[in-house]
């Protein structure tokens, strides 16, 4: 046999073309005509087909509504839990907690609702949880804001906050807001001065004025005994409905304790001032330790001043009371109808708790996602070096 | 060597152009890159699979895949011929693979052609081809399958191997150059 040339050879190879069975033609004729239908469910009823398309599914077909189902998981979970959260801290409905709850637990956080006896039992626990605080030049705030349901009588339970619990020097300011009618407002005013004189308190300034709804009314700034301070709230808040009351606690224990040093220095110094001016022998050597002496004298005597200033911060509370007539004109956050303010607020939250969500499914599933690219290029490679090493 | 052979049976060129975007065009343009091809595909896989009914059901897949497939395809990256043809390959390839057998590209199977009604001379020479066939290269083989059963031409086999056309060209020239060799030594 001669050797075949290129086209003789290139039509032997043609003439040994595999060519199809005419049955198996017919049949994949009329799948294309179909649109491919998966062989094995031909015919099938609908419930088998479905059931056997969800097991041959591709795992990348099921990564869709696995991760739709994650992340939907995901955002309840979280949603009920910031829910809570946002429960305990939001404005309108507990307090707003200052640095030094920050991270605390719950069981250090103050309450979510004021309870219907509210009164000395939270607050001294500002003033523990204040007293726990770092030191700080500046000293350590936090407050407590307490809108009361118009009409409602807050009592307060007899328990009486320790000042310098401790050893801390803790200040307390406090605010009250009451709502009377204006007939009322000389008879709660007369209650106010009863109940800071039964509470050995001071009124720095006052100020009454008659008149209708809306214009009669009172202001009182007093002073009261810390450790009495829980006690004479409770009592203030007897006297009509509460509409707003904020406590708040500064800590200013680091500028006593400085202040305290600095004094008891200025002492030594001006004890050892004397003893120079004993020993000194003379006239001019004695005017020089008298002139400095009376320097450290003036400087001893502002630190006194100073640390009784800061002692008698610790000790008195400033506390503001304001007596209100006609509708209460408070702001949403003080308890009011639901308005814009409201809407801008839980707005706010709503977006602050989406965030968390999308920030949590990212955590948990950027890291999945991650693993599955790398398992999926993975196997890719894999399958195609197994495509190559099947033909050599 | 002529490349313009070797289509599906009944195919005309014009159907072949239409179906140059035929994924993205529709269920339509799809069914023409199938009618063109149908026998084609088939023909490449029963040589790389030596087995009529794997080669049937392999076939069927291949266009099953195509078909879900066929939105995907980028005209820019390619034929569609050589896009299905890729799609085969993997599929045969993959179906070896399962089997954990060795690919081994014939020529010619008992059950997957027909031409026994050749002259004696034509016999005689068919024979000699085939035996030929045999002594080259899985790689080899599947080159000359896609060229002359499923009638590739080299920019699309090059494109289906994933090699350059100049290389494709290069590497079927060198086993067509073996193939005529295996032949003078069966001569």
């Amino acid at each position: 046999m001669e050797t075949p040339r290129d086209d003789q050879l290139a039509a032997d190879l043609r003439a040994l073309r595999p060519t199809p069975r005419p049955e198996f033609t017919a049949e994949l004729d009329e799948r294309a005509a179909a649109g491919f239908p998966r062989r094995s469910f031909i015919g099938a009823p609908a419930f088998w087909t479905a059931m056997r398309n969800k097991g041959r599914a591709h795992p990348r077909r099921l990564l869709i509504p696995a991760g739709g189902v994650a992340v939907l998981a995901i955002a309840v979970v979280t949603a009920v839990t910031v829910s809570n959260e946002s429960e305990n801290h939001a404005p309108r409905l507990g307090r707003t907690l200052g640095p030094l709850h920050d991270g605390k637990s719950a069981a250090e956080a103050k309450p979510a609702r004021p309870p219907a006896h509210y009164g000395a039992a939270s607050t001294e626990a500002e003033a523990s949880a204040a007293a726990g605080a770092g030191e700080s030049a500046g000293g350590e705030v936090m407050s407590s804001d307490l809108p009361v349901q118009p009409g409602a009588q807050v009592h307060g339970p007899s328990r009486s906050a320790k000042p310098g619990v401790h050893n801390r020097a803790v200040e307390r300011n406090a605010e009250l807001v009451l709502g009377a009618d204006p007939a009322d407002v000389g008879d709660d005013a007369a209650d106010v001065f009863e109940a800071v004189h039964a509470h050995d308190g001071i009124v720095l300034r006052s100020s009454t004025r008659e008149g209708e709804a809306g214009v009669a009314g009172a202001r009182f700034e007093l002073l009261i005994p810390s450790g009495k301070l829980s006690d004479a709230l409770a009592a203030l808040s007897g006297i009509d409905e509460v509409r707003s009351r904020h406590e708040a606690t500064n800590d200013i224990t680091a500028p006593t304790v400085t202040t305290a040093e600095l004094l008891k220095d200025s002492k030594a110094r001006v004890d050892s001032l004397l003893d120079q001016l004993a020993g000194a022998e003379t006239e001019s050597e004695r005017e020089a330790v008298e002139a400095e002496l009376a320097q450290e004298r003036r400087h001893r005597a502002r630190l006194r001043t100073q640390l009784q200033h800061l002692e008698r911060r610790a000790d008195y509370s400033r506390v503001l009371v304001r007596i209100e007539t006609g509708d209460s004109d408070q702001s949403p956050e003080e308890g009011g109808s639901w308005g814009i303010g409201d809407a801008i607020d839980d707005a706010g939250q709503i977006l602050a708790v989406a965030a968390a969500v999308t920030v949590v499914a990212l955590a948990i599933l950027g890291p999945i996602a991650l693993v599955a690219l790398l398992a999926w290029l993975a196997h890719r490679a894999w399958v195609r070096r197994e495509r190559r090493r099947v033909l050599s | 060597m002529n490349s313009d052979s070797g289509r599906s049976t009944g195919m005309e060129q014009t159907l072949v152009a239409e179906a140059q975007d035929a994924p993205r065009s529709g269920d339509l343009a799809f069914e023409r890159l199938y009618r063109s091809s149908r026998d084609d595909v088939y023909a490449y896989v029963a040589s790389l699979l030596r087995d009529a009914p794997a080669a049937e059901e392999v076939t069927a897949a291949a266009f099953e895949r195509a078909y879900r497939k066929r939105n995907r395809f980028d005209p820019q990256r390619g034929e569609p011929r050589a896009w299905l043809f890729g799609i085969a390959r993997n599929a045969a390839l993959d179906e070896l693979r399962r089997r954990g057998r060795q690919a081994e590209l014939t020529a010619e199977p008992a059950d997957l052609h027909s031409g026994a009604d050749q002259g004696a001379e034509h016999s005689e020479r068919s024979l000699a081809v085939s035996a030929a066939l045999e002594r080259l290269e899985p790689r080899e083989r599947e080159l000359i399958a896609l060229k002359f059963f499923a009638g590739l031409e080299n920019r699309e086999i090059a494109r289906v191997l994933d090699l350059s056309e100049s290389n494709a060209g290069t590497k079927l020239h060198r086993a067509m150059t073996k193939l005529r060799e295996a032949c003078d030594g069966n001569a």
